[in-house]
């Protein structure tokens, strides 16, 4: 079968190959990875599935093989563009890069259609970080890319072991997943019959997802924070932090906000040596734990984070707070609030349910 | 306010130690169960919880997605669409209270003399790495010196003079957390951990050494580095170089060993 892609023809950003992640090769080391906003991720490959009138075949136990889980792009900050060599029906989600098909300005959050030759363009986008390219079938690096241990999701301190394909650069070519390709390239006039059928537009507003101001992280408190006494707890609370610029795809570090008025903040640790002692031993860690260093600077664990950490876990922000997270910029504010496991557990299964 | 949630919100949801279990189940996630034993390094518990993920793995089937094991504790990550945490806790609780059963009746594995051998044999074979101990760079031997108030020899003559156990594979792959460091050279994390730590360095904290497989953000003292690789890869499978189980020695290797060893690694 011929092997159709798009090639990479500028990049000023980032971009990696992305879908739900490496869930079960933590054991040997591997990060679990995957797409950083699974909103804007799930949404691009709903927008396809609709688009196409194709029925999602769920199988909940494996995430594998899922049309949701199909391996998008993922750009960050923009500023890359791509030439197709065959006609292909794309969605595009995420930060919005006034994307352009041969120089014509193009919405987000909805479907297109790319003719050979077409070249679709991304700018720096002025808000948010990460945006979501995708294609029926999802993409892979190289022509014959099978999932590594379940995923093609890529880990910049994984690409020196070479099982995802290479860092994507100028001349890379991503190429349409041969398992969906006859669909995937379905004539113009077959898809444009399809479409007429479907809603162009994600089943939730993206409007609606994302914060417009401050974002206050819903953590589930560790047997740690319970411990801390009351005071310790509300400082923690009631600290505003903002998002450094050391931030990325594995970690989010945070700043204590410095203080508006010449009052001096209060000195007392949030953590008292007793209990910092305590947690000495390396233990695995898990999306969204909210470490806690020596210089009290939060680190929320981020989808490509390691999969042990020997620092002190307040507690664990809830999943769908994260892919809100992972969209903001360093210099953002960011607060604490607590959640409970079930209200947690109840806002993961809603978000699935939509857009699975 | 904290305070009057405390019952509801509470992450402690077991404690299982009047059964002859040893360990509390915590929420940590809404996927992901956390196991803990006592925040120790310990060669009999550290085989009790591999026994358990090994179990646990094997009886709960397709409702366990993951299990990461370490020094004193077990993740499990489950499938929150098949099963609602409580039941995965019963269920776990279950197997863990069958298994000690089973032990108190005497483990018919571990009589078998042909098992002895080979666990003996697994743990007398002893992988010694080559260090190159760097006095000059800009790395910690010399600030883990000042603060354990020895001279950089008496550090590596420390650090090079023991056997260390391989405990948990984890943080990147490859990466096999070696306990357990002379009390005269354990030291806290470094308070902000570093954005670049290089392939290869032999580092230190708390009980713990252990050597970075790749290039990665690290919060441990480097005090050398390895020209040796921490893993192998071929036909789409993944070695680690040394395993959990395994023991594991430094030699010290001057500068001019590391680059011929380097090389010759490369060649």
């Amino acid at each position: 079968m011929k092997q159709n892609f798009l090639e990479i023809i500028t990049m000023n950003g980032q971009a990696s190959i992305q879908d739900l992640g490496r869930l079960n090769a933590q054991h040997l080391g591997f990060s679990a990875s995957g797409a950083a906003d699974e909103f804007a991720f799930l949404s691009a490959n709903q927008l396809i599935a609709n688009k196409l009138s194709i029925k999602p075949v769920h199988s909940i136990a494996k995430t594998n093989n899922k049309l949701a889980n199909d391996a998008a792009i993922e750009i960050t900050l923009g500023q890359i563009s791509f030439k197709a060599n065959a006609a292909c029906t794309i969605a595009i989600t995420g930060a919005d890069c006034q994307a352009k098909i041969n120089n014509v300005t193009i919405n987000n959050w909805q479907c297109h259609q790319l003719l050979a030759g077409d070249i679709i363009d991304f700018a720096m986008p002025k808000t948010q970080l990460h945006s979501y390219l995708t294609i029926l079938g999802g993409f892979t690096c190289q022509t014959a890319q099978q999932p590594w241990l379940g995923s093609l999701a890529q880990t910049v301190n994984e690409m020196a072991l070479g099982f995802t394909g290479e860092a994507l650069r100028v001349g890379s070519k991503l190429y349409f997943s041969t398992k969906n390709q006859p669909l995937a390239e379905a004539t113009l006039t077959q898809q444009t019959q399809l479409a007429s059928l479907k809603a162009n537009r994600p089943t939730t507003a993206p409007a609606l997802f994302y914060p417009q101001q401050k974002l206050t992280l819903r953590v589930m408190p560790s047997r740690l924070f319970l411990q801390m006494s009351s005071a310790q707890q509300q400082q923690f609370l009631t600290t505003e932090y903002v998002i450094s610029p050391d931030s990325n795809r594995m970690g989010y570090r945070l700043q204590v906000k410095p203080p508006q008025t010449s009052s001096p903040s209060p000195d007392k640790k949030i953590l008292t040596q007793p209990l910092r002692s305590q947690c000495l031993l390396s233990m695995p860690v898990t999306y969204g734990m909210v470490q806690f260093p020596e210089n009290e600077q939060p680190i929320i664990l981020m989808k490509e984070r390691q999969t042990m950490g020997g620092y002190p876990v307040l507690g664990t922000v809830m999943q769908t707070d994260l892919f809100r997270l992972s969209q903001m910029r360093p210099g953002a504010e960011v607060a604490f609030t607590l959640i409970t496991y079930p209200q947690a557990q109840q806002q993961l299964r809603a978000f699935y349910q939509k857009l699975y | 306010m904290v305070s009057n949630n405390r019952e509801r919100i509470n992450a402690k949801v077991s404690n299982s130690t009047e059964h002859g279990v040893n360990f509390t189940i915590d929420l940590v996630a809404e996927n992901a169960l956390l196991l803990s034993w006592q925040a120790k390094i310990s060669l009999t518990q550290h085989n009790e919880i591999i026994a358990l993920q090994a179990m646990i793995t094997q009886q709960l089937g397709e409702l366990i997605i993951e299990t990461v094991a370490s020094y004193h504790c077990l993740m499990v990550y489950y499938c929150p669409q098949l099963s609602s945490s409580l039941q995965v806790i019963d269920k776990i609780n279950r197997v863990a209270k069958n298994a000690s059963h089973k032990n108190s009746n005497g483990d018919e594995q571990d009589n078998n003399p042909n098992n002895k051998l080979a666990h003996q044999a697994a743990h007398e074979h002893c992988i010694k790495i080559p260090v190159y101990y760097d006095r000059e760079q800009e790395w910690d031997l010399a600030d883990v010196a000042k603060r354990c108030n020895m001279s950089m020899d008496e550090v590596i003559k420390q650090h090079s003079a023991h056997t260390y156990h391989g405990y948990a594979l984890g943080f990147t792959p490859g990466f096999c957390y070696l306990a357990s460091l002379p009390e005269s050279l354990q030291l806290p994390r470094k308070s902000s951990p570093r954005i670049k730590v290089p392939k290869g360095a032999v580092a230190i904290a708390e009980q713990q050494s252990a050597i970075y497989p790749i290039e990665s953000p690290g919060g441990w003292h480097i005090i050398g580095q390895t020209p040796l690789p921490m893993y192998e890869s071929h036909h789409g499978q993944f070695n680690a170089s040394i395993q959990v189980g395994q023991n594991v020695q430094f030699y010290a290797i001057s500068k001019a060993e590391f680059l011929a060893l380097e090389q010759g690694l490369a060649e």
